[in-house]
């Protein structure tokens, strides 16, 4: 069941987008089926998403709107993204490399600041208060926010000393607030068993999963109202990625996930919405549960099955 | 194919008549050349490493093993020459017969002051016996050097010109009385020496001081016809009220624009700026213009000094007369006692001084007899430390080339310490400043390629630099204020005031306008507002430097030391020698931060970012501390490359003899402006500016094995500081 909603009143002039050469090799069956809807964005078209009515208007902790970002001038990234990130949800972002996955979630902190030449428009608002406005701090916007990266960096510091980073910089110094925050961080990502006892020893003596695992303590030790997780289990094994994903299970109950992952089938067990992007647009997005059962485009179905992509 | 039909190739094929399966081994055999072979490079590697190891070692072993046996006792050999000529000395050198020379021993024979010279070449077949005497002695002395001899008899003389008292008239009992009354003669040199450098030497202090706080006075009284411009109360009045409308601003407005999106924020930060500048400006002007702050020293008040100075002189000068009694005392009761050491040559007896030769000489003034026919092993290697305690722990004598280097170890461990101590955190600070937060571009290469090319610049030059600079310039500032030429009329003074303060608020606005939107490129407008920041921003820096350096309010520090003709910091001395040398390793310091800053992942400055640290606080918790061991590293070849470096100390500040060290137990205990002793320097004037250079030059080997020892030592504690903080950092498995 496709819906497509009339590209060629979106095709575009330019097709810088097309730069990028894409792995798309229609296999098996799948050579049969015509992608509209990808063909349209190979072709420089930005088609409207795909978006189901779960997540049309839900309360959105994060609202994306008309979202354009370009790296080195016009090398464009991203286009007019239009996206609700719904509260208290794990939403997760999928699609091939180089989609604008990790784009779009470094833009919700902007970390993409920290690079020479990217301009976006649009705007992007976090519990309705925009980040792109002028004059937004955007320290003040990322203690709003805690982050974890694709490959877990833990400070060369002490685990004790890592978990507090947050609290330290903002100049707490008393003892028993940070005590109690360690613990109560720790234990919410389910490391304080594994490190109670060497709470003063080097965070890098930690395993690779273990580090992770800190890493997202440090990151929800300041209370943030979302968590950006960036591939967080892609430097991972098997056993710590699992673990990982039961984390990020207990941890939604509290908090906003979103999240990027290159697993289709992370992404259908932790998260309860998904969307899927393809070269920097939304193609589809909707509950996690119709996404990978019964999406509206073939796209998404034969992404999500390993058909393509 | 077709073509290849119709027309065959010219070199017609050999007629092929079936298709032949190949032979398995058809791959064509690779050439190896003969250049491929690695065994000569390994050899040649190999051979050039190790020469480099072979003179490495030589060097080492060449300057351990000469300047390790400097102090070791040599026996004294008696000669009785052809000529009829006895000699006592010791055997230092042999040459083989030359063409022009028979084989022939140069003798260390001293007793310099009955004319003859230290050194003595002889002709080996002039000599007829040779001995070694068990009772020679070679004595250290106070003067004159060493005096090779027989002794004879201690003897008492006293005061009144009765006959001395022989308490020794033998060499055997001579040696029996000798050490104890030898111990207790020293002991009490050391305290006149004591007394007559501390006690008499702070009394002179506190009377040139008295004497300067007069001088002082009488300045600044000469100086009131001078009208600088002062506030009335009123006006001063005015200027702290707007100091306190500037801290109203700072309290009412420190939350304004604050707020997430505020569209008033660059508004509500160049407030906050503005508010600042203005308060330390008024803060200057309240300081400066202030009506109570002129001196008012009339003639009387100077009458009254004088009578004040007069009368402390007096008590002083009788304190200072009693102490010099005292010494006095004691140094007759010494001299009272006296030793008579004959050399065999002339059978004359060590005297007191050259130009008393008819007096024997004190037991005081010897500070180590030596008797080395008879000494066993363990006596030998008694004085053998005695000697290097003596090297290490006491002043130079005798136009350095006896006595210890103390004083040249503490100028020499100063400075260094000194130079890493400016030179790091200025280097630092500057590799911050050009990794992480300037715009890596044209320009920041531009700089980069300066930096290395300051390193290659010849030390000779920083000497120039720095006395011109530091010494003559910023030194005779911080002596007496501007000069005259510097110096700047009140009003164009008050004005660059204000001009400096509209200046840098004025670099502030530019510079926050200057930043475009978040998510957006610099527009034109952006890029002019930059540029027009920078260049008011280097326009302020002017305007600051000269008002400081023009200012019409500021005479100096030292005025009154200055008027006397004796600069203080206006003249070479440990401070500007350190600054000339941490400008010296500066790029040293930067090209070593900067690696390290840069090695720094940049996933840690992210993790940071990502938690809500600024720029700074990522630098100053996360870079830093990660770049530590890398910052030390270069830490440690600045000092390595200051402890050598001596031809710009020539020009700023070492000299040959200063009896004065640069830290004492006077305040400020530290005196930076006090010139320096430096061991590269002493080697320097040991070897060739001596007047006795071939008795210096044992001293020039141990003083350069001391040398290399000290700057070896100093490294070896920054690695070992390195070694802790990298074990601190990094983790178990890492």
């Amino acid at each position: 069941m496709t819906l497509m909603d009339t590209p060629a009143t979106n095709q575009r002039n330019d097709s810088s987008g097309m730069t990028r050469s894409v792995a798309y090799e229609p296999k098996g069956d799948a050579k049969a089926v015509k992608y509209e809807v990808i063909d349209a964005i190979r072709s420089g078209a930005v088609p409207q998403a795909t978006v189901h009515p779960e997540v049309v208007a839900p309360d959105a902790v994060i609202d994306v709107q008309k979202f354009n970002l370009f790296y080195n001038m016009d090398a464009r990234a991203l286009y007019d993204v239009e996206m609700k990130v719904p509260r208290g949800a794990v939403t997760a972002l999928i699609g091939p490399s180089g989609c604008g996955k990790s784009t779009l979630l470094r833009s919700i902190n902007r970390m993409n600041d920290l690079i020479d030449g990217v301009r976006v428009e649009g705007e992007i608002t976090l519990n309705r208060s925009p980040i792109y406005a002028p004059s937004v701090d955007v320290i003040e916007l990322r203690k709003r926010l805690g982050m974890v990266f694709q490959k877990p960096n833990p400070f060369p510091m002490s685990i004790y000393e890592n978990v507090v980073y947050p609290l330290r910089i903002d100049g707490e110094r008393r003892k028993s607030v940070l005590d109690e925050a360690v613990e109560k961080s720790l234990k919410s990502a389910a490391i304080w068993d594994e490190v109670k006892d060497r709470l003063k020893s080097s965070a890098l003596g930690l395993s690779g999963g273990q580090q992770q695992r800190l890493c997202i303590a440090r990151a929800i030790v300041a209370d943030p109202e979302v968590l950006l997780l960036d591939e967080p289990c892609s430097a991972l094994d098997p056993v710590a990625t699992l673990k990982i994903e039961e984390l990020i299970n207990e941890i939604s109950e509290r908090y906003t996930v979103l999240i990027v992952t290159h697993n289709m089938q992370q992404a259908a067990r932790v998260s309860d919405y998904t969307a899927f992007m393809y070269l920097g647009r939304l193609v589809e997005y909707g509950p996690t549960a119709s996404i990978f059962q019964k999406p509206k485009l073939i796209e998404t179905e034969h992404y999500v099955s390993g058909r393509f992509g | 194919m077709t073509q290849s039909t119709l027309e065959p190739p010219k070199p017609a094929p050999a007629p092929q008549p079936e298709p032949a399966a190949p032979e398995p081994t058809a791959h064509k055999r690779r050439r190896t050349l003969p250049s491929a072979l690695g065994e000569p490079m390994v050899w040649l590697t190999g051979g050039a490493l190790t020469t480099c190891l072979v003179m490495i070692v030589l060097l080492f072993s060449m300057v351990i093993i000469n300047g390790s046996q400097t102090f070791w006792p040599r026996p004294i050999d008696q000669l009785e020459l052809t000529t009829g000529e006895t000699l006592l000395g010791i055997e230092t050198q042999h040459e083989p017969a030359t063409d022009q020379t028979e084989a022939r021993t140069l003798y260390r024979i001293g007793n310099r002051d009955i004319g003859q010279s230290s050194f003595r070449w002889i002709n080996d077949s002039d000599v007829t016996t040779k001995t070694q005497p068990a009772d020679a002695v070679m004595l250290e002395r106070e003067a004159w050097g060493v005096w090779f001899g027989i002794p004879e008899q201690i003897i008492r003389v006293s005061a009144d010109g009765a006959d001395p008292e022989v308490i020794a008239s033998s060499a055997d009992t001579y040696f029996e009385s000798f050490d104890e009354l030898h111990s207790q003669a020293r002991q009490d040199k050391a305290l006149i020496d004591r007394m007559k450098k501390k006690d008499l030497g702070r009394i002179n202090a506190r009377m040139n001081q008295a004497r300067l706080e007069l001088k002082q006075a009488e300045i600044e009284a000469s100086r009131q016809g001078e009208t600088l411009f002062r506030f009335g109360v009123l006006g001063w009045g005015l200027v702290l009220i707007l100091a306190g409308a500037c801290v109203g601003a700072l309290i009412r407005f420190r939350m304004y624009g604050t707020e997430m999106g505020s569209p008033v924020a660059r508004q509500g930060k160049l407030i906050r700026a503005a508010s600042t500048v203005v308060l330390v400006m008024s803060l200057v002007a309240l300081w400066v213009g202030s009506p109570w702050g002129g001196v008012s020293i009339t003639e009387s008040d100077l009458d009254q000094m004088r009578v004040e100075l007069a009368q402390s002189e007096t008590e002083l000068q009788a304190e200072y007369d009693e102490i010099l009694a005292e010494v006095r005392e004691i140094e007759d009761a010494d001299s009272q006692l006296r030793v008579t050491i004959v050399e065999p040559t002339t059978n004359q007896f060590a005297p007191t001084s050259q130009t008393l030769a008819d007096q024997r000489l004190h037991m005081s003034q010897i500070v180590r007899q030596v008797r080395p026919n008879t000494m066993g092993l363990s006596e030998k290697l008694g004085v053998y430390l005695s000697r290097w305690w003596e090297f290490l722990s006491t002043f130079p004598r005798e136009a350095n080339t006896e006595g210890g280097v103390y004083p040249v170890i503490m100028g020499t461990v100063l400075l260094t310490l000194l130079l890493t101590v400016v030179v790091t955190p200025m280097g630092v600070i500057a590799a911050l400043y050009l990794r992480e937060y300037a715009k890596q571009g044209i320009i920041t290469s531009m700089i980069r390629i300066a930096v290395n090319n300051l390193a290659g610049v010849p030390s000779i030059v920083y000497g120039v630099f720095g006395l011109g600079f530091f010494c003559y310039t910023v030194g005779a500032y911080v002596d007496t204020g501007p000069s005259e030429k510097t110096r700047m009329s009140v009003s164009g003074w008050w004005m660059l005031l204000v001009i400096s303060g509209m200046l840098i608020i004025g670099a502030i606005a530019t510079r926050l306008w200057s930043k475009p939107d978040p998510g957006k490129l610099p527009g034109k407008l952006n890029v002019v507002l930059q540029r027009l920041s920078w260049l008011v921003w280097g326009v302020s820096v002017i305007c600051v430097v000269m008002l400081i350096a023009g200012t019409p309010y500021f005479n100096g520090l030292f005025e009154a030391r200055s008027s006397d003709g004796t600069p203080t910091f206006g003249a070479r001395g440990l401070l500007w020698a350190s600054l000339t040398l941490a400008l010296l390793t500066l790029p040293v310091v930067i090209v070593a931060t900067e690696e390290a800053i840069a090695a720094v992942p940049n996933s840690m400055r992210e993790g940071s970012y990502g938690c809500g640290a600024s720029k700074w606080q990522t630098m100053r918790r996360i870079v830093l501390p990660g770049a530590l061991p890398g910052i030390l590293t270069g830490a440690i070849l600045a000092m390595a490359r200051g402890a050598g470096e001596v031809a710009p100390l020539m020009l700023v500040g070492a000299v040959k003899l200063n009896q004065d060290l640069p830290i004492d137990s006077e305040a400020p205990f530290l005196h930076a402006d006090r010139s320096f002793m430096h061991l590269g320097f002493h080697i320097y004037d040991l070897g060739f500016q001596s007047p006795d250079s071939q008795a210096a030059r044992p001293l020039v080997w141990t003083t350069t094995l001391l040398f290399l020892s000290i700057v070896f030592a100093l490294n070896l504690l920054a690695i070992v500081l390195r070694a802790k903080v990298r074990s601190r950092m990094a983790g178990p498995t890492v």
